[in-house]
């Protein structure tokens, strides 16, 4: 659920904002930056923070 | 879609239990609850949908005619996808050779109206929808009433009359359709946009003479599964804007064969039908 809270956020963004995802370590810390990649978005991860800049 | 009928009526109907006029009454929420997006999730990931996508659903209002081999899918696909109001249209009552294709029903729904039982069925699929069954026959005198206050049609009956009654009535009203039809393993699908695509009749401008029926030639339950799925995911298409729906065409689908035909519509000006649209 990370991740489909994470899209319909962006989808809330305008192209060039930054949105940033907290995540414990785990799957979602793998998948939310996988996934925000494979949708065209950059994506900087450090530690257990996500920074996605939308696309 | 810009605007819902299906929302207005649901801002009257929540002002009305309220005790409040409308213009007293708040907005419905405009964004998904925790709920939605859990149930919703697996078509949420999917790159074309989106939450726009979503509440588009949840504003509209679909009316499915014949809750048959073609009605079970589309109206089970729709309610679990979260079209927000689904009326379904049926004057038959359920009988047991129904059940190896018409899923909405079972064992235990035998002799009961086929529009209550999938009524039934589809508030259990998801009871977030607001179901509303007509038990009654979808014919030229009644079509216009029903269809006129829909977003969308999906035209899941079983007989030449009633196509060209819902196709007229849709075209007059300006709903958009979803046709189908489907015997033995064969079945077709269109998509009608009045007034900017083929219709029906423009497609098929007189019934054939001899068309047998499913009591008569048969049906393998599957193909009309497949027929009803593909008609689901074109009101999927019409209702969110994700897809390009199949307009001006019709797909015809040999299932034994798994041949696919595509076949290119020309709209007629001289469709008694859509040519005054």
């Amino acid at each position: 659920m990370t991740w489909v809270r994470t899209k319909l956020e962006l989808e809330r963004l305008a192209a060039g904002e930054t949105l940033l995802v907290s995540c414990p370590p785990g799957e979602a810390l793998e998948n939310v930056p996988r996934s925000a990649r494979e949708a065209g978005h950059a994506v900087e991860v450090d530690g257990t923070l996500i920074r996605i800049v939308r696309a | 879609m810009s605007s819902s009928r299906r929302g207005f009526l649901r801002d009257i109907v929540a002002a009305a239990a309220r005790g409040v006029s409308p213009e007293q009454a708040p907005a419905p929420p405009p964004l998904l609850t925790e709920d939605e997006m859990e149930r919703y999730s697996r078509q949420l990931l999917l790159p074309e949908w989106s939450e726009t996508a979503q509440l588009a659903l949840r504003d509209a209002s679909v009316l499915v005619i014949g809750a048959g081999g073609l009605g079970s899918p589309v109206a089970m696909s729709l309610a679990g996808a979260g079209v927000g109001r689904l009326g379904i249209a049926d004057e038959d009552l359920v009988e047991v050779s129904n059940l190896h294709r018409q899923h909405l029903h079972t064992i235990h729904e035998l002799g009961v109206a086929k529009a209550e039982s999938a009524a039934g069925r589809l508030r259990a699929i998801n009871p977030e929808v607001i179901v509303e069954a007509y038990p009654v026959r979808v014919a030229p005198e009644n079509a216009v009433a029903l269809v006129e206050t829909q977003d969308l049609v999906v035209d899941c009956s079983d007989s030449f009359a009633t196509r060209y009654a819902v196709n007229a009535a849709c075209c007059l009203a300006g709903v958009p359709l979803v046709e189908a039809g489907v015997v033995g393993w064969s079945g077709l699908v269109m998509t009608i946009r009045p007034g900017l695509s083929a219709c029906y009749r423009c497609a098929f401008p007189a019934a054939p003479a001899d068309a047998p029926s499913c009591a008569e030639a048969g049906i393998l339950g599957p193909a009309a599964g497949v027929i009803g799925s593909l008609q689901a995911i074109e009101a999927l298409k019409l209702l969110t804007g994700t897809a390009e729906p199949l307009t001006d065409a019709f797909l015809q689908l040999d299932l034994a064969t798994l041949d696919v035909l595509r076949v290119t519509v020309r709209r007629r000006p001289d469709c008694r039908d859509c040519g005054a649209v």
